[in-house]
């Protein structure tokens, strides 16, 4: 086959993985690099289980070919905090009982950071968190609690950042 | 589904490409269009040639007198450019109704012009600012004004070699004002059942139609400008009375197909009321320049 090596930052973690054209970055994350905190559904864009962030901006990954993203940086939900360090965002959704199954939580979380990364230290509307989360849909229809816990990480990181 | 993927590094490359694996490639960018076709297998190209990483195409460009956006301008990028606040603001208003953000933030406009989608956002509101595309193919470079760019449902002008590099579209003069409007069946990441894109210019010292510029999408084979609605509007008093007559006329213009979205009595209703709305709203942004 026609694979080609790709160079990938995931994390902060340089990768080579060996790929076929056709392989989507989706696959890549998943399958070669077991990064499984990006999900699978609608694979068509529709949904945003598969959001993470290229560059820093959330992208759809389950649509995007992999080959295009040579030498980039890819941040997954693995990448913005841990149980011991969590990121204002995951504090937030815990703290407001956002998660229910859970599916879409990595793309809401990873959506919400690219919005709220684009202002620094921005406290949206609630129409305004809704606008920025449209891409990503919540199957338990959990979205009250899903923007009250956007609106407390936003008003956190703001305080923070004010204060530094 | 199996395709080689090409990364040129300049334009003159891909062309090169393009030619050297005609009839069999095609040009991918934000793959947003693309990919899925290829998914869906609608269509099944042996290489695909990423003009997303050719350099210089994601520049807006503003001279004294006119913008340039290039072909690779993200939609996102359009909606916090501060350019479009102002009186070219059916930019903006179009961009940030485009998908999700994620879509927004890797779509590019030129993919949306290319992929002629009858119902494509963008479209309207560059055929209202009467855009001109840049193209550069194997002998050259050309220019094509919008309107006569896309030529049906999916078909463009544009042989598959070329590839659209810029858009360019002149400045206002002063007392005008844009807007656009869309109707889907929900409030985001919806397809258009109908969008309008107007641009307004009224009289230096009166109330009257200057020039008007309307755009309608999703509601004929491709979005089009309608001319009666238009012509009809000069020299009238900006106001109810003369836009929803312009409304009605634009309807008239329009020949909508019945669809899973909605049947065509509705969007040609939803043309008249939107036209008019529209124009409304065009009015008030100019008197509010003026306060
Ligand atoms: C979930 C989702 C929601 C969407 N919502 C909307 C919406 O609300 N409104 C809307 O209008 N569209 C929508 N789209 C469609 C699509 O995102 C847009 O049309 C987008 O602008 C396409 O851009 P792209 O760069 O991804 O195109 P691609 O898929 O990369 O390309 C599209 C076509 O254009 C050609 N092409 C691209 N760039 C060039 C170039 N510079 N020169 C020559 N040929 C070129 C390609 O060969 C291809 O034929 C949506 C898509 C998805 C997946």
């Amino acid at each position: 086959m026609n694979r080609k090596i790709l160079n990938i930052v995931v994390n902060g973690e340089s990768h080579q993985v060996l790929i076929e054209p056709h392989w989507t970055l989706l696959q890549v994350l998943r399958n070669e690099i077991g990064m499984m905190g990006t999900k699978e559904n609608c694979l068509e864009a529709e949904c945003g289980v598969c959001t993470v962030l290229l560059d820093g901006k959330a992208i759809n990954s389950c649509i995007l070919l992999a080959g295009q993203v040579e030498g980039c940086s890819i941040t997954t939900i693995e990448g913005i905090g841990d149980p011991e360090h969590l990121h204002p965002l995951q504090e937030a959704f815990i703290e407001c009982g956002a998660v229910q199954c859970g599916y879409c939580i990595p793309g809401m979380i990873l959506t919400a950071k690219s919005f709220l990364d684009e202002n620094p230290g921005c406290r949206p509307s609630r129409d305004e968190i809704r606008e920025a989360i449209a891409g990503t849909l919540c199957r338990c229809t959990g979205y009250r609690k899903i923007i009250d816990a956007v609106a407390t990480a936003a008003d956190r990181i703001a305080l923070s950042g004010a204060k530094q | 589904m199996s395709f080689d993927l090409h990364r040129p590094a300049t334009v003159t490359e891909a062309v090169d490409l393009a030619q050297r694996f005609a009839p069999t490639a095609r040009y991918v960018a934000g793959g947003t269009d693309t990919v899925i076709q290829i998914n869906r297998k609608k269509i099944d190209p042996a290489h695909l040639i990423d003009v997303a990483c050719l350099p210089g195409m994601s520049e807006i460009t503003e001279t004294a007198d006119a913008f340039a956006l290039g072909a690779l301008t993200k939609y996102r990028s359009i909606e916090t450019h501060p350019a479009f606040r102002g009186n070219l603001r059916v930019l903006l208003e179009a961009a940030s109704v485009v998908g999700g953000h994620q879509v927004r933030n890797i779509a590019t406009i030129g993919g949306n012009i290319v992929n002629a989608s009858p119902a494509a956002d963008f479209v309207p509101p560059l055929l209202a600012l009467d855009a001109s595309l840049d193209i550069t193919g194997p002998k050259g470079r050309r220019s094509v004004a919008l309107r006569d760019f896309i030529v049906g449902p999916g078909r463009t002008n544009l042989s598959p070699v070329e590839i659209v590099t810029s858009i360019r579209f002149a400045k206002l003069p002063a007392r005008s004002a844009t807007a656009f409007l869309k109707e889907g069946r929900r409030r985001a990441m919806e397809i258009s059942v109908v969008c309008v894109a107007a641009c307004l210019t009224l009289e230096a010292s009166t109330s009257r139609c200057a020039s008007v510029r309307l755009a309608i999408g999703a509601a004929s084979p491709k979005a089009f400008r309608p001319q009666q609605a238009e012509g009809f509007l000069i020299g009238k008093p900006a106001g109810k009375e003369s836009f929803a007559e312009a409304g009605r006329l634009a309807a008239e213009a329009s020949s909508p197909i019945s669809d899973v979205r909605a049947s065509a009595g509705y969007r040609r209703g939803l043309v008249a009321v939107m036209v008019e709305r529209a124009l409304t709203t065009c009015l008030q942004r100019i008197r509010e320049q003026n306060q």
